[in-house]
């Protein structure tokens, strides 16, 4: 990982919610954090306020190797890591230029001796639809929030209605008669 | 098993202070961890520590809405209008926020004591209690693993973050007894079973704090320490605190909605 | 300053990435971008950011002052949601190339800018409906604008952003309508308010397009789809008429319905004040900046404990 300075913001994880059970988990954005502990519930602290989620991986930013489809069609012949022992890796990717709040969904997992052969293996296990963006992250690097306790993290979002928009009903001036004054 | 309307009136009294004296603490420390909003020391533990304030207001006004089923109450009047002297929080809830090493500190304490308490109120005879105490005692759980996670990081962080705990910790031992002191009520609500009993509880949450101090490697003070006295009795801190949160309300007291 | 004419590569590269816009396509962090384009969105997205963080400061000094407890609840959770956006904001940032303490140094140093609007007091509860109502309505528009950016961070923010805000504008409006029909102390309270706040509201939404020589390369690039004062037309004609009918007074003698056009027309607006905020001598620059310098010195042996815990945690795995 690289060398933050000690009193700054500490290292960046990317962090990624499952909305609901059998859905994906999505990249939702990241989290300054010093350990995976931490980085952890600063996710649910900054990316889980309101539902739904049911699960959060986070990963250190260093950790993700992304390359674009038009970094790779500008790249010509993909030079992928040879030799070393295979290891896992999960596999994200965006599909759609669609206007969304998440970016790459996980597609599921492959096993490689590096990130850009990751990538290829990635390329070929799910080749629908093309992929505009792969990031490929080690299996080992990322950190799940505990299964066990994911009522205590993910449930209290849903009851806090006064921060939702849909508790303030339909709000019209009208004419109403004002206080009497005294 | 009892519901708001069937209580015994000794009982009935003895519960709504308690429910009083917990809401309280939770409003008083919520009030206390809001302050940081905007200060904290990283933005995420801005979002984290706002986060926590909000779920204790949250729990005061579960607790005080138990309390309005028996009495009718209101709780912003109970909140915004009554004086210091007529407050039931423990001490350490009120202390001045100080710096990360106290807040955090005192939250996990809080969080250890709290723990234990709301797995056994969640068996409560009374249901109306023992359904709101099971879901603060969700809440919670994130709670004690983030304060859980400061006394860690604290204590095996720098030589200056350990000194800063090791203060806080000098600072809040004399207060923590107070949590688990009964009210004068407690004991016939033990009886009825609608509180734990007083004992077993404090060994829990004992044990809770001195299993986690020991494995952060912190040796708790001497245990010789001044009695903070009964809930009714406060320091200047909670005059000013009450000042600033009552400020508003009490400017125009008779309006029909805030 | 003149700059080398683009070389052919260079030119052909920058057709090809207007046509990926021009197409609706989303810029990713990867993507081949003209350093202009880049430089802008790290200073748009900066101030947006640091906006939000400094824009905390105002409304959470009446988080412990709140005169309810449900009141209390929204507003902790309000202000939650700004330093929220602002995580978001720097993480777009961040894709950009701007680390967070670089982007955190330059706001503290004063280096770098922030919405004018948060340089106002808050001098009265109102206030914190006001702002909900005015300056929530007028990012709201801004926001929804945004989210069709060409950068894909930025926009997947600026999405988000949209879908927390609108609690923001809905709970301020209720507040500040229940004042106007509320009591004499709370109806002077919202009047106050609003004569504070409405102009520099209107000012928010930035310079006249006369004055505001970036927006035709903004919208060229799909960072802006519309010009700041077609944006203000468009809050004014919806927020005016409302204010009014809630039994408020608005602090514009030049205000007016315009039958033939069918919008609202408001007075000239005072851009001296406005430049001044903006150069750092609005009311409270000085101590919004002094409050955030304060907390992240404060903060300082709080993060070298977590760095010095996580290297040791390292060590010894």
């Amino acid at each position: 990982m690289a060398a933050a300075a000690p009193a700054g913001q500490g290292p960046r994880w990317e962090v990624f919610k499952q909305d609901a059970a059998g859905k994906p988990h999505q990249a939702v954005g990241s989290v300054h954090a010093a350990d995976p502990e931490h980085a952890l519930l600063m996710a649910r602290s900054v990316h889980a306020r309101r539902p739904a989620a049911v699960s959060l991986w986070v990963a250190p930013a260093d950790a993700v190797f992304a390359v674009t489809a038009e970094e790779l069609e500008a790249a010509g012949p993909w030079a992928v890591e040879d030799g070393g022992p295979n290891r896992r890796f999960l596999a994200f990717r965006k599909t759609s230029h669609r206007r969304a709040m998440t970016f790459v969904d996980h597609v599921g997992e492959v096993e490689a001796p590096g990130p850009r052969a990751a990538v290829a293996a990635a390329m070929v296990a799910f080749p629908e639809p093309p992929a505009l963006t792969w990031w490929v992250v080690p299996a080992d690097d990322v950190v799940a929030s505990p299964e066990e306790e994911a009522g205590a993290w993910f449930d209290p979002a849903r009851d806090k209605t006064y921060k939702q928009q849909s508790a303030y009903g339909l709000l019209a001036p009208g004419k109403r008669k004002r206080v009497e004054d005294g | 098993m009892s519901g708001s309307g069937d209580l015994d009136p000794t009982v009935r009294e003895a519960l709504i202070a308690r429910l009083t004296a917990m809401a309280d603490d939770e409003l008083i420390l919520g009030h206390r961890d809001s302050e940081w909003t905007g200060h904290a020391p990283l933005l995420e533990e801005d979002i984290a520590l706002a986060n926590i304030a909000q779920d204790e207001i949250g729990h005061a006004l579960l607790w005080l809405e138990a309390r309005t089923a028996l009495d009718g109450s209101d709780p912003d009047e109970l909140a915004f209008f009554r004086e210091a002297g007529a407050y039931r929080n423990v001490r350490m809830v009120e202390l001045p926020k100080g710096d990360w090493a106290f807040t955090l500190l005192r939250q996990f304490l809080f969080d250890a004591f709290e723990t234990e308490l709301l797995a056994r109120l969640a068996r409560s005879s009374h249901v109306p209690l023992a359904e709101a105490a099971a879901k603060a005692a969700k809440e919670e759980v994130f709670h004690l693993r983030h304060s859980g996670l400061w006394l860690e990081r604290l204590a095996r962080g720098t030589e200056e973050s350990r000194r800063r705990l090791l203060a806080a910790l000098e600072q809040l031992w004399p207060y923590l007894p107070q949590l688990w002191q009964p009210l004068p009520g407690d004991a016939a609500l033990a009886e009825a079973g609608v509180v734990p009993d007083p004992a077993e509880l404090e060994e829990a949450a004992r044990g809770r704090i001195m299993a986690a101090l020991a494995r952060a490697g912190v040796e708790p003070p001497a245990e010789a320490v001044p009695n903070p006295g009964g809930r009714e009795r406060h320091g200047e801190a909670l005059v000013t605190l009450l000042i600033d949160m009552q400020s508003v309300a009490r400017a125009d007291p008779g309006v029909e909605a805030w | 300053m003149s700059r080398p004419a683009p070389s052919l590569d260079e030119r052909e590269r920058l057709e090809a990435f207007e046509a990926r816009i021009a197409r609706g396509e989303k810029i990713e962090p990867g993507d081949w971008m003209p350093e202009a384009y880049r430089k802008q969105l790290v200073r748009m997205i900066g101030q947006h950011a640091h906006s939000e963080v400094v824009g905390m400061l105002p409304e959470g000094f009446w988080i412990t002052r709140a005169p309810s407890l449900r009141r209390k609840l929204i507003l902790i959770a309000k202000v939650q949601d700004e330093a929220g956006h602002g995580q978001y904001l720097y993480h777009a940032a961040e894709t950009l190339g701007a680390g967070r303490d670089e982007l955190i140094d330059a706001l503290l140093a004063g280096r770098a800018k922030y919405s004018s609007v948060f340089n106002y007091p808050t001098l009265t509860w109102a206030d914190v409906g006001m702002i909900g109502w005015l300056v929530d309505g007028a990012a709201i528009r801004n926001q929804l604008m945004l989210a069709q950016c060409s950068y894909g961070p930025y926009s997947r923010a600026m999405v988000r952003i949209c879908a927390e805000e609108t609690f923001h504008h809905k709970q301020g409006k209720e507040m500040v309508m229940t004042y106007a029909r509320g009591s004499a102390h709370q109806r002077a309270m919202a009047q106050d308010a609003l004569d504070r706040w409405w102009w520099p509201s209107l000012m928010m939404l930035g310079p006249h397009d006369s004055d505001s020589p970036n927006t035709p390369q903004l919208v060229r690039w799909g960072i802006k789809t519309k010009t700041n004062d077609e944006v203000r037309q468009e809050f004014l004609d919806e927020h005016a008429p409302e204010l009014m009918e809630a039994g408020l007074g608005l602090p514009d003698p030049a205000l007016r319905f315009d039958e033939a056009s069918g919008h609202w027309a408001h007075g000239p607006i005072h851009w001296d004040e406005f430049w001044n905020v903006v150069k750092g001598n609005g009311p409270l620059n000085a101590e919004r900046l002094a409050a955030r310098r304060q907390a992240h010195e404060d903060g300082a042996w709080v993060r070298e404990a977590m760095a010095a815990y996580a290297t040791r945690e390292r060590e010894t795995a």
